[in-house]
């Protein structure tokens, strides 16, 4: 969930190669060891059994500290809560929490950059996490979660979270779009009722923009910040999707018919804001839903806060326009990882355990707006009437494929590709044919 | 030295996503540098960019050191003023110019409307979007170059000007062959160090070009930082690659530059 976009590119200077060093295993979980670098074998060797023997089995495995490397999901809230819980970590635990708080634009950077330093973090919150899988630097949550915490995950955000049938993303927080409107824009230009077809949205959409002023009918953000999410919810709402079975399906009929309308709405229509594709969400879409120049806009809970916040914009919240009879919308997934690293298994899994707690991680989600991944959290959050319309939409939200390595990819080609189909002269179904040539190579 | 080896070591190596190395590839990445479909258009960028900047920002601080060096009354307000832009930071420079060049909530297109014109969405329309990032170029680049040139200026003594005048050469005659010439030291301070500031260049293109989506804006430095993070290729060896080639390009100009420049001096 980027929110806006610049950084300096200070990875060059630090980009080091330094593969990680391979770890081989010591059998078991002997005294917590877990693996060893070919050097501590080695030393090892020199010791002596009996340096082995004297050091017992005491706390001397764990780690003075551990990495924890947590987004920016707002100001107020993240960082106070993790400085929190990682107090009273070291509280339990005596160990230490080199706790880095890191907005959502240079995140990216700085993990790639610790990985390629041979210093990845302990603990990791992401909103990917299957290329860590596959290249084999995570804990699965069989290895570092306690069975209550993995049986509390609602059974759809731990499918999400899972590479090869094991549990490698662990679910940290959720969220879900829904249809924002502009109530008294839509009454002045008649419309009843927020649309529920994309006939009666293209109806609504032409009607506001008809008002004049400058007024828009829709907010149609494909710039590169976030155009993945708004491409899918338009996609499933037509019957399409990213994938037909395991392969990829980007460029299917439907699919193109789907992009087809999206520059239909810009060109044809003309209902929306002047190049949607090169509109971002956070400082384009949302910015003039908030200013009132509006009539639609897909947000999340966060631009409901600002809403509320701003008291300017007397607005709705309901389900998407659909194609095809059901209303689907984006459910969005963040998770965290555990990386692997000598001896850190058990302190990783005492922090994992102590975020888990239902207090914990509910009194988190719920400062920072977000949805509930545990069944006790659900039950915790249910009686919220903020919340409700996205806890309404969670059971119809489906997750982008976060669990296929190649998505990490794709959907970076998707922000960087598909608003160019909805400018003028855009070709919707060259650029849908060529992500799904992509994307089929990145596969291979 | 150092992080310069550890680039030419990157550019060797083949990298996960993720940042894992994965073994070295010989001089591949640079292979595939060449075959990157939007490299000859980010060339052309990079090329216009670095030229017009340094260009313009170089004959207008000619002239503002010319005036800052006349007595005025108010003199010291302006030197202090022209701090301004320089002191600001380059994100904030840039992120203030995102919304005086936003086509809704612009400042330039109340202007433009208020003059009679139709709004203009500067940083979306293909026409629009280098002159606007280029502008701002300039902007920053106007503070240091000047008072460079300005330093150049007081260093000329009085006394060659009167020389001049009792030879017959006042205004524009004396500025050409007195000042320019006496300027040179200073000139080649400030086009040399523009020349790699600018290329070098990230947060102005960066924050005024990242609501295009693709690369046919992109100068080489915001271009390696999309092969990293930011694109379907999304790989730090090939970002290296061109992080090696840059500086080498940045090299081989300021030579160039040197080169032409000395043979010029050399008698006929």
């Amino acid at each position: 969930m980027p929110l806006s976009g610049e950084r300096q590119p200070r990875f060059i200077l630090r980009m080091a190669s330094g593969a990680m060093s391979k770890t081989y295993t010591l059998g078991g979980n002997f005294c917590s060891m877990g693996s060893m670098t070919r050097r501590g074998l080695l030393a090892l060797v020199m010791l002596g059994a009996a340096a082995l023997a004297q050091s017992g089995c005491g706390d001397r495995d764990q780690p003075r500290s551990i990495k924890v490397v947590i987004a920016e999901y707002s100001r107020d809230h993240t960082r106070p809560f993790w400085q929190g819980l990682a107090e009273q970590y070291t509280r339990q635990t005596g160990v230490k929490v080199d706790l880095q708080v890191i907005d959502w634009n240079s995140i990216d950077q700085q993990v790639s950059t610790m990985i390629q330093n041979s210093q990845p973090p302990d603990v990791l919150n992401l909103n990917a996490f299957s290329s860590y899988a596959k290249d084999g630097l995570l804990y699965s949550g069989d290895e570092v979660l306690s069975p209550k915490t993995r049986e509390d995950f609602l059974e759809a955000f731990a499918r999400g979270g899972a590479y090869q049938g094991k549990l490698y993303g662990f679910p940290i927080l959720a969220s879900a779009r829904a249809f924002f409107y502009n109530r008294d824009l839509l009454a002045r230009a008649g419309v009843a009722a927020p649309p529920r077809t994309w006939e009666e949205f293209v109806q609504a959409a032409k009607r506001v923009q008809a008002l004049g002023g400058g007024l828009i009918g829709y907010a149609l953000p494909l710039g590169p910040e976030e155009a993945q999410a708004e491409w899918s919810i338009w996609m499933w709402n037509n019957g399409g999707d990213w994938k037909a079975g395991e392969a990829w399906a980007i460029n299917s009929p439907k699919n193109v018919e789907t992009l087809q309308f999206l520059a239909a709405l810009a060109n044809t229509h003309k209902v929306t804001q002047v190049n949607p594709g090169k509109t971002n969400r956070t400082d384009g879409a949302f910015q003039l839903f908030k200013d009132g120049k509006v009539g639609m806009v897909i947000g999340f809970s966060p631009l409901a806060a600002q809403l509320d916040a701003e008291r300017k914009v007397n607005y709705g919240v309901t389900q998407m326009p659909t194609n095809v009879g059901t209303a689907v919308t984006l459910g969005v997934e963040d998770y965290l990882m555990a990386f692997k690293k000598t001896g850190n298994q058990e302190a990783v899994r005492q922090f994992l355990d102590l975020y888990y707690q239902p207090e914990q991680i509910t009194r988190w989600i719920t400062a920072e707006g977000f949805l509930p991944v545990t069944k006790s959290g659900r039950e915790r959050m249910s009686g919220n009437d903020k919340l409700k319309p996205y806890l309404d939409a969670l059971p119809s939200a489906r997750l982008a494929p976060t669990t296929d390595p190649t998505w990490d990819k794709v959907k970076l080609d998707v922000q960087q590709t598909i608003g160019l189909a909805v400018q003028p002269g855009g070709d919707p179904k060259q650029v849908l044919d060529r992500l799904q040539k992509n994307a089929a190579e990145s596969a291979r | 030295m150092y992080p310069a080896v550890e680039l030419v070591r990157a550019s060797l190596g083949r990298y996960s996503i993720t940042g894992l190395h994965q073994g070295t590839v010989g001089l591949r990445n640079y292979a595939r540098l060449l075959e990157q479909e939007a490299l000859p258009a980010v060339a052309g960028n990079t090329v216009a960019w670095v030229a017009v900047v340094v260009a313009v920002t170089i004959v207008l601080s000619l002239g503002l050191a010319q005036l800052l060096n006349e007595a005025f009354p108010g003199r010291r307000l302006v030197r202090w003023a022209l701090i301004v832009p320089w002191a600001a930071s380059l994100i904030m420079t840039s992120k203030l110019f995102v919304w005086i060049y936003d086509y809704y909530f612009g400042l330039l297109n109340r202007v433009v409307a208020a003059a009679g014109f139709a709004p203009m969405d500067w940083l979306g329309d293909d026409r629009t979007v280098m002159g606007a990032m280029i502008a701002v170029g300039v902007f920053v680049s106007l503070p240091f170059t000047t008072y460079v040139l300005l330093a150049g200026l007081q260093t000329i003594p009085g006394e060659v000007y009167e020389a001049a005048r009792v030879d017959g050469a006042a205004g524009w005659r004396s500025y050409r062959w007195v000042t320019l010439p006496l300027l040179q030291p200073a000139l080649l301070v400030a086009t040399v160090l523009n020349l790699i500031y600018v290329f070098n260049s990230f947060p102005i293109v960066w924050t005024l070009n990242d609501r295009n989506p693709g690369f046919a804006h992109d100068t080489m430095i915001t271009f390696m930082y999309k092969i990293a993070f930011k694109s379907a290729l999304r790989d730090v060896g090939l970002a290296a690659a061109l992080g090696v080639v840059n500086v080498l390009l940045i090299l081989l100009a300021v030579v160039a530059y040197l080169r032409v420049l000395r043979g010029r001096e050399e008698p006929v």
